[in-house]
């Protein structure tokens, strides 16, 4: 394209836009991604209602979960950052550490209750 | 691969007109494919140009996925139309929306109509024509990671370079990129942050960086670590890649090694190169892309925000654990007396079992507390003695058995005079003492 050219552009498409497949082709890394934030703004709120509702079972139980996956995921990334696992792993880290984790969240609920 | 087939798709291609402008619609073909495990979207493309719409603008070149010229977004996925087999989308039709979309149509007893394709230009990029992006901008990010390698030592021969190799091995396949720009339009970061380089020449830049003969090492490294910080690890550019390459990877690999060149002390920074300004061109796209930014009032607004946002947070958590790790340490300096009872109800010449109540404070958590204390009072005046219930021992709650005229507790046998001294069994140390003063006739206990 020469600089005189007056043909005008289409601003660039966004992602997502116009797309009716994108949501249903939207990859579970993103999914990941996008949960392991709002977890993370859960855990700010549970751990204020955990910190004034000492005690309380549901807000335990809660708390542990969003703990737990918002923790399963971090470890995930940090697995890949530091190329400890393949990459080719990435999805099935999902599952597994997420897996370990509800695993784990049913061994300390029967411990403590 | 699903079995070939003769059948009827309806394809939905994006359509822009530069001479009209606005915001470009789809348009719908119909088309008979015969055999769709050997039909490219490419070849869908073509035969709708030469046989239905001569105006359709869509770019290729090399037809083997060599090239990189026809990538585009194909049923929401980046991917390059020539390595696209028509069957390759039927396969991916069996989602819900899919599913949804076939029992709306209304041949649902021909199973391969109305599962269409949609086909739509690469996200990010200015739109020239139809299916056809400028892919300017791609390139001046590009040249950002300074894609050609520069040895540090001038060789006359040939660098040998074993196959198993280190480097050679972390650097794997990643050199096989052809720019087709797949990692960009996946990629919802370049969106978000303009100064952004994008997947394909971070992955450029770290092919080179991961090589030890790289003679323009912290010069490169200087140019695209900022950006690597923009990746959030969603895998999209991973996913779309059509040389399968893992350009979150070669991120990664970059901050690895910024950080491990910091960590061993070595890491020098180069000298601060201030990056060209990027020239405004005459040509449209680049304010296109300027236009499409929010602009700075906006920006900063959010940015303010975040920090904002950031710091409310930071200060609640931090409040909150401060609160609860150091309050009790803080309160335990502040001694409370306790008022036990009336003087006149505590029996003379008996020990009385008397309730302390008090209200105790742990971080945020308020409880009222309950426990009993044993007063002993010889005589009708005020030399009483207070002792605490509980056992020495292990902490079990001892009682005053009037007839053996001894402090006993039921768990291990413990048992102690009427002074509080150890008489029997394991307690290793006399029943503990309240502090008490007595105020208009009311017995007080010292709580520590």
């Amino acid at each position: 394209m020469d600089s005189d050219n007056k043909l005008k552009y289409r601003n660039p498409l966004h992602w997502g836009e116009l797309d009716p497949h994108r949501k249903a082709g939207t990859h579970i890394g993103m999914w990941a991604w996008i949960w392991q934030r709002i977890s993370a703004i859960a855990i700010i709120f549970l751990i204020g209602l955990h910190m004034t509702l000492t005690y309380k079972p549901i807000i335990q139980l809660l708390l542990l979960i969003t703990l737990v996956f918002h923790a399963a995921l971090g470890l995930r990334v940090i697995l890949l950052d530091f190329n400890l696992v393949n990459v080719r792993y990435r999805n099935a880290l999902i599952a597994g550490l997420v897996g370990l984790g509800i695993a784990m969240i049913v061994i300390i609920w029967i411990r403590i209750y | 691969m699903s079995q070939s087939h003769m059948s009827t798709r309806l394809v939905r291609v994006f359509r822009y007109d530069p001479m009209i402008g606005g915001e470009g619609h789809f348009d719908e073909y119909t088309l008979e494919i015969e055999d769709d495990t050997n039909t490219t979207i490419l070849d869908v493309l073509i035969r709708i140009q030469k046989e239905q719409d001569p105006s359709l603008a869509f770019r290729y070149a090399c037809r083997v996925n060599m090239c990189g010229s026809c990538a585009m977004v194909i049923n929401g996925q980046e991917r390059l139309a020539c390595k696209t087999n028509v069957s390759d989308i039927c396969g991916e039709q069996n989602t819900t929306f899919h599913r949804k979309r076939v029992t709306a149509g209304n041949d649902t007893n021909d199973k391969s109509t109305g599962r269409e394709i949609t086909i739509r230009p690469l996200n990010h990029f200015p739109v020239v024509r139809d299916l056809v992006v400028d892919m300017e901008p791609f390139f001046d990010k590009f040249e950002k990671s300074i894609p050609y390698f520069e040895p540090a030592e001038h060789m006359e021969e040939p660098a040998v370079i074993a196959p198993d190799a280190r480097e050679r091995l972390d650097i794997g396949l990643a050199t096989e990129c052809i720019l087709c720009g797949c990692c960009v339009s996946s990629c919802t970061m370049v969106h978000y942050h303009d100064g952004y380089v994008g997947p394909a020449a971070l992955n450029r830049a770290f092919t080179l960086l991961a090589d030890s003969r790289d003679g323009l090492h912290d010069l490169r490294m200087n140019q695209v670590l900022d950006s690597c910080y923009n990746c959030r690890t969603e895998f999209n550019c991973t996913e779309v890649c059509p040389k399968e390459i893992s350009p979150t990877r070669s991120i990664k690999y970059i901050q690895l090694l910024a950080a491990k060149k910091s960590l061993s002390g070595k890491g020098k920074r180069a000298p601060d190169i201030t990056p060209e300004p990027v020239e405004p061109t005459a040509v449209e796209p680049v304010s296109a892309v300027a236009n499409n930014l929010p602009n700075p009032d906006r920006r900063r607004f959010l940015k303010n925000l975040t920090f904002g946002l950031g710091t409310i947070s930071a200060a609640v958590v931090g409040g909150v654990a401060a609160t609860a790790a150091i309050g009790p340490a803080l309160e335990k300096g502040k001694n409370r007396w306790i008022r036990l009872s009336k003087l006149d109800s505590i029996a003379v010449g008996e020990v009385t079992t008397v309730t302390m109540e008090y209200e105790e404070t742990f971080g945020f958590h308020h409880s009222r507390q309950s426990k009993p204390v044993l007063v002993s009072r010889p005589a009708e005046d005020n030399n009483i003695v207070v002792y605490s219930s509980t056992c020495t021992h292990l902490g079990c709650t001892v009682s005053w058995d009037e007839n053996k005229r001894q402090y006993v507790c039921a768990c291990h046998g413990g048992a102690f005079d009427e002074h509080g001294n150890v008489v029997s069994g394991p307690p290793p140390r006399p029943l503990d003492r309240f502090v008490y003063k007595i105020e208009d006739e009311h017995l007080f206990v010292e709580l520590v």
